[in-house]
């Protein structure tokens, strides 16, 4: 009984089955030649997978994940935005981030959220006169940032965002004041809205926001895309966090948390009353 | 909120991605690229990839159709200007430079030798681990071609690693 190369090859990829597995199976243990063959055969994807797994072993480039982050976040943002009925097969806009200009804005809103904190420990009183011009002309979008998205740090509780896991872990214990903040959770600023809920304004990076606690937990109430999440119209840098700042300014009842207040408020597990 | 499956799936595939990318294009500058270009192309037609159906299937055709796309686009340009300057490197199999070719090790230049068409069923089948049929759905060929093509593929590999096969 003779094997055809092509048997043979199909033998060492599985793709063999049944009868015609068990047929090659006995002509190669009978045949030591065959045997030989189907030995280089191995060693050959052997040697190929050898050569380019170091590759799938690289960690991945930021690049390639944060432009999948940015289009995971871009579609969250418009299903709760603006998904029109019937139309499932909307076409997506096609926007593709340059990374480049992506770390830059980083780095500048990075250098831009610093300023705002010395500002606020500098003289706060200033920081909200002056901020006042901005919540003229703010619009802030309801974005869900794939940051925390990805790392369950927002959930869905009775229609609300409520913060989860490392965000929540940080509105808790992090201090604006301390201006330490390890990346990638920066506090702002801290203040208390009408009511007498403790909010603080926070800083992810990607995605910036407002929580509020409320019944012992923290409420999303804003968040803002950074600049890796917005593509096509990249804000000026720290615009994100001057949005946050008036909208602070807006939902605050008088000036926000010095350092002495909001070490207290912290102590208190922030519990408004 | 819901997560993204087709988002995190894609990011799972990242590192397979990247080791495909090198197997076809054997350079790291043109494997990073071709990275990128497929990850914005799948990302921007999201909507033609059918739930249900393999993810890294559809991710790896977009790739190697970019892959040929680019191949074509540099042979024309070659064409082109070969008449006018001689010795323009199209990155292509029996186009790379003596000191690529050392990078690359004995395996990585046997594999760059091949003809485009025979690597890529090398790649996907023996390195990938795709089945005959997946990996001829992603080339867009006959099965029967696929089969050929990594037969003759495979033939030269050993030929040129037997000793060390």
């Amino acid at each position: 009984m003779s094997i055809t190369d092509a048997e043979l090859m199909a033998f060492v990829d599985g793709e063999l089955s049944g009868a015609d597995a068990e047929r090659v199976s006995a002509a190669v243990s009978a045949d030591p030649g065959l045997t030989a063959r189907i030995e280089d055969e191995r060693r050959l994807r052997t040697m190929l997978g050898d050569h380019l797994a170091p590759i799938a072993a690289e960690p991945v480039p930021e690049n390639l994940t944060l432009m999948i982050a940015a289009a995971a976040a871009e579609e969250t943002e418009q299903d709760m935005t603006d998904a029109p009925a019937g139309d499932p097969i909307r076409e997506q806009p096609a926007r593709v981030l340059n990374f480049a200009t992506a770390r830059a804005q980083r780095q500048a809103d990075a250098r831009a959220a610093k300023t705002v904190r010395a500002a606020l420990s500098g003289n706060a009183r200033r920081y909200w006169g002056t901020s006042a011009a901005i919540a003229a002309s703010l619009v802030l979008g309801l974005v869900l940032g794939s940051q925390f998205a990805d790392r369950g740090g927002v959930i869905e509780r009775d229609g609300a965002l409520v913060a989860s896991g490392a965000l929540a872990k940080g509105l808790d214990t992090q201090l604006a004041s301390a201006g330490t903040d390890a990346m990638p959770l920066r506090m702002l600023a801290s203040f208390r809205r009408s009511g007498g809920d403790f909010c603080r304004v926070f800083d992810g990076g990607r995605t910036s926001g407002i929580a509020c606690k409320h019944e012992g937990r923290w409420t999303v109430e804003r968040t803002v895309a950074g600049a890796s999440v917005i593509a096509g119209e990249y804000r000026q840098a720290g615009s994100a966090q001057g949005e946050l700042m008036a909208a602070a300014q807006g939902m605050a009842e008088g000036e926000p948390l010095d350092a002495a207040q909001e070490q207290a408020a912290q102590t208190k597990g922030w519990r408004g009353n | 909120m819901s997560t993204n499956p087709f988002c995190e799936e894609l990011t799972a595939l990242l590192p397979r991605l990247r080791r495909f990318a090198r197997g076809l294009t054997h350079d790291v500058a043109d494997a990073d690229d071709l990275c990128q270009q497929t990850v914005e192309r799948a990302l921007r037609s999201r909507q033609q990839w059918q739930e249900g159906t393999r993810l890294d299937a559809w991710v790896y055709r977009i790739m190697r159709n970019q892959w040929i796309d680019e191949v074509r686009a540099r042979t024309r340009r070659s064409q082109t200007f070969t008449h006018e300057e001689e010795g323009v490197d199209v990155g292509m199999a029996g186009h790379r430079d003596a000191e690529n070719q050392v990078e690359l090790g004995n395996v990585g230049r046997a594999l760059a030798r091949l003809p485009d068409d025979q690597r890529e069923a090398v790649v996907l089948v023996l390195v990938e681990g795709f089945a005959y049929k997946e990996a001829a759905e992603i080339i867009g060929v006959p099965q029967g071609t696929l089969t050929s093509r990594l037969g003759r593929g495979r033939e030269a590999l050993l030929r040129e690693l037997g000793e060390q096969a």
